[in-house]
């Protein structure tokens, strides 16, 4: 990366038992009038105890969205508001985040409400009953009913790693939301808001009394010891298994993949992510499937792969950092596709994916990818918050020089050879599992092309080049080997129950 | 900003789904922002894709209401090529008649993922019911049965380009790292033979309402019921008090540090959540109120507390205290926005297209600065009366 435009400092701490200068992740930007905080827990919903499903979750909301024992959350509200700032907290499967912005001009007092907020919760009822309310309403109504799309990433994800403490939303499970008490959230953040698992980054025009200030603060945490929860270990997949949600659905949104072994920081990842790119660039028209199933052929709205977790893709264009994970999957994201168009649009996709492991990329491709990824990648940490959030992640995947420098050395380095040989190790278009939400009166029409392999043709209602219906009939056709055994059928009123 | 290394290159179009005054086109103005990809005869959509990816541009595009912007985020060593490119797409663009009818199937596709929020399920409704004349009546998606007609329109989208792609409706803006006075060089040469020609549509003027507006509606799934009030409001004018006046009474009403949250979303926790958006429109649109609530049983009380508030705003007069806490919430929020390139143009995207220009933001706030307590009570007074108002009450079906 050039033109990084802030320094990078690492200002050590005196004193013993308080946050150690490795906890601590500090960008100075002089220039920048305001001041951005990201206070990083290495806890998340891994941690969520069996039944309590949604308790880190609700926890940092508890945080962030609620009162503290200075101020009521009103009164909260009623601060933050002139000065254009808010609390924030996002949880992960390994890490919560509470973070915020603000004007220097409003510093202090803006300082004085998130160390409360942190050091200093109320734990009200009146809080916890509305946060609890609003998780309820979100898996019950919003994520089975409005968003078919994030609902199919949910499902796939928890296929996924079902098992492990990877396998629940965020969100928790609506039976074991309802059986979260405060005396739960209490004690999770008892346990788990430790100096242990601390984090502090800062970033922006901030001064050193600052600093001290927060480690000062900060050290009022208990020591506590790391939380320990084992990296996920999703069982081998073998064969395509298939989950159907069904549901009233005007199309059918689709999501597939697998588990891979390569994480940020190691070689091969680089060598995934940049062929990855190449079929699936989130929300670009660079992506090879967006070029077959939507710019041909006009299916749908759009099509990508991912070899990283990417939440919310409908309504960003870049991931936030802080998502970071021990265990990845890579996966394939179809945007809803008419419903008589299900089985060509996977079909499609999967086709795509074989030509990959298969063939390789291409030399031409693979250079075009490097230049297209040599300017691109500019466009991932544009603002100092998010360029904090990125230097955490690379504590966090233990990447000395950063992700981003990493990722640019990559693109130099690494030869056709290298990425052909990672996908033929790490990618599989045989053994994945594969999730279709999609309208009550498809289900069994679905199963039956599915377990037969039966041809799933296509029409359009405007005339395409010879060569594209071709195609077209060989992607119909494209052989599936799914068992009855493969497949499981759920009502969308039972997931995340 | 110096230093970032990255210039935003925003064509502002000021055609939004206003301009879609000829019954049967709804939806027009954003599916012609789709064929603004298909390439011209000097750079075809594959030679101009691959001259984009080999440049990392991050190249997006979006339609809404009053404009159309064209959004690009360029190194600031490929600024010229990328001027090359949009200036060549904006005079020379050339597309045939079978892609023009594939991206139709695209542009259903993204009508199909939207349409299963109850959100977008309430916004049609909303507009649908609240305009008689104007071209608000419909959203920027378009009605469905028209975008299930695109594909025959590939004559109409010709005379669409023609008429609304021209320089005299389109506004280059740039923010970022790169040198002013030679990008204004490579303008003259790039742009410099683009020819006038905008033909303004005739839009309709909405007539007066005159009298309340209720529909209830039903969502094909389960949702916490809706509640949207949505009054007539006044056309952008950063000089017009009432309209800037009325910006804030929005938010001073029914914003998150206002009453009637407190008391619904925190207080007895009615409501998931409410908000309130009196925004900027080139003609009279709305002032909308939105809410989440948590029992069907309380629709009916949440409309009456909105209905109360209105009330006390048209009578009393709010505090200088909360007033000038919002102003000054306003110019935090707006500078803090700022941060990057094209942040920055996002921040001034709809100021272009509403007036031409980016003066009328310091006009904004310096009439901002100006509103008196009694200027937003008179706007309270002047909008949120019973005449004016529309509500959509929407409940799932399944619950």
């Amino acid at each position: 990366m050039k033109n990084w435009f802030f320094v990078f400092l690492l200002i050590p701490v005196l004193g013993a038992c308080q946050i150690k200068s490795e906890q601590m992740v500090l960008l100075k930007i002089k220039e920048d009038p305001t001041i951005s905080f990201r206070l990083l827990f290495k806890v998340g919903s891994q941690n969520d105890p069996q039944g309590k499903e949604g308790l880190a979750a609700l926890t940092a909301e508890m945080i962030s969205d609620a009162g503290s024992a200075e101020d009521s959350y009103e009164e909260v509200l009623a601060k933050l508001y002139p000065m254009a700032a808010g609390i924030g907290s996002s949880v992960d499967k390994e890490m919560t985040v509470i973070s915020g912005r603000t004007h220097k001009d409003n510093l202090a007092a803006y300082y004085q409400l998130l160390s409360n907020a942190l050091l200093k919760p109320a734990f009200a009822e009146k809080d916890f009953a509305r946060i609890k309310d609003n998780t309820l309403s979100y898996l019950k109504k919003n994520l089975r009913y409005s968003q078919d799309e994030e609902l199919g990433k949910e499902v796939l994800s928890s296929f996924i790693f079902e098992g492990t403490p990877y396998a629940h939303p965020e969100e928790g499970l609506v039976s074991s939301v309802e059986s979260i008490t405060l005396e739960d959230v209490r004690d999770f953040y008892k346990t788990n808001y430790t100096r242990a698992n601390l984090m502090v980054g800062l970033a922006g025009g901030f001064d050193d009394d600052l600093v001290e200030k927060l480690e000062k603060d900060l050290a009022s945490l208990p020591q506590g010891t790391p939380s320990a929860v084992p990296a996920p270990q999703p069982t081998p997949l073998k064969g395509t298994s298939v989950k159907i949600v069904s549901k009233g659905a005007p199309a059918t949104a689709i999501s597939f993949g697998f588990p891979i072994n390569a994480l940020r920081g190691d070689r091969d990842f680089y060598a995934l992510a940049l062929a990855t790119s190449w079929l699936g660039e989130h929300r670009n028209s660079f992506s090879h499937l967006y070029q077959v199933i939507r710019e041909t052929r006009g299916l749908n709205y759009g099509d990508y792969a991912y070899v990283e977790h990417f939440p919310n893709g409908g309504r960003r264009q870049f991931p936030p950092p802080n998502v970071a994970r021990r265990r990845a999957i890579f996966q394939i994201w179809i945007r809803p596709v008419p419903n008589e168009a299900k089985v060509f649009a996977f079909r499609a996709a999967l086709r795509e994916l074989q030509h990959l492991v298969d063939r390789g990329m291409s030399a031409e491709d693979f250079e075009m990818t490097r230049k297209f990824l040599r300017n691109y990648n500019l466009h991932y940490a544009p603002t100092t918050m998010m360029k904090l959030g990125y230097a955490m992640d690379d504590r966090f995947y233990g990447i000395k020089d950063g992700h981003w420098k990493r990722y640019a050395e990559m693109l130099d380095e690494l030869t056709l050879e290298d990425v052909n040989a990672a996908l033929r190790k790490h990618f599989s278009y045989q053994n994945l599992k594969a999730v279709f939400i999609t309208d009550a009166s498809q289900v069994e029409e679905l199963k039956a092309t599915l377990i037969g392999n039966t041809p799933s043709p296509i029409s359009y209602s405007s005339p395409k080049p010879e060569e594209v219906l071709d195609e077209d009939k060989v992607i119909s056709t494209f052989p599936l080997s799914i068992s009855a055994g493969d497949i499981t059928v759920e009502e969308v009123d039972t997931v995340f129950q | 900003m110096k230093g970032s290394g990255l210039v935003a290159y925003y064509t502002v179009v000021r055609t939004g789904s206003r301009d879609e005054y000829e019954p049967g086109k709804s939806g027009f103005a954003h599916f012609f922002e789709h064929m603004m990809f298909r390439g011209t005869e000097k750079f075809p959509a594959d030679v101009y894709n691959d001259m984009v990816n080999e440049m990392g541009v991050d190249a997006n595009a979006y339609t809404t209401d009053d404009y159309t912007c064209y959004t690009s985020v360029v190194s600031t060593d490929n600024l010229e090529k990328v001027m090359e490119l949009e200036s060549d797409r904006f005079q020379n663009l050339s597309y045939q008649k079978a892609p023009f009818q594939t991206e139709a199937g695209a542009v259903y596709g993204e009508y199909r993922k939207n349409v299963v929020n109850p959100w977008a399920v309430a916004h049609e409704a909303m507009m649908d019911m609240a305009f008689d004349k104007h071209t608000y009546q419909h959203t920027t998606m378009g009605f469905e049965a028209d975008i299930k007609m695109m594909p025959e329109q590939y004559e109409y989208s010709l005379s669409f380009f023609q008429r609304y792609y021209r320089p005299d409706n389109c506004v280059l803006l740039l923010a970022g790292d790169f040198d002013s006075a030679a990008a204004q060089k490579m303008i003259q040469k790039y742009y410099g033979e683009w020819k006038p020609g905008y033909q303004a549509p005739p839009v309709a003027a909405e007539p007066a309402q005159n009298g309340e507006r209720v529909k209830a509606i039903d969502y094909d799934g389960q949702t916490l019921p809706l509640v949207w009030v949505s009054y007539k409001g006044k056309a952008y004018n950063a000089a017009d008090k009432m309209v800037v006046a009325a910006f804030l009474l929005g938010d001073l009403a029914f914003g998150e540090n206002s009453e009637i949250y407190k008391k619904l979303v925190i207080e007895e926790s009615k409501v998931q959540f409410i908000g309130a958006d009196f925004g900027f429109n080139r003609d009279p649109k709305l002032y909308d109120i939105y809410s989440m609530v948590r029992s069907e049983s309380d629709i009916d009380y949440v409309i009456e507390q909105i209905d109360a508030t209105a009330a006390k705003f048209r009578e009393e007069l709010v505090s200088a205290e909360a007033l000038e806490n919002l102003k000054k919430r306003n110019r935090y929020g707006y500078l803090m926005d700022l941060d990057t390139p094209g942040s920055v143009a996002d921040a001034l995207a709809r100021f272009i297209a509403l007036t031409g220009n980016i003066d009328t933001v310091n006009q904004l706030y310096k009439t901002m600065q100006q509103i008196t307590p009694e200027d937003v009570r008179e706007a309270a007074r002047t909008f949120l009366v019973k005449e004016r108002r529309n509500i959509i009450k929407l409940k799932g079906v399944q619950s």
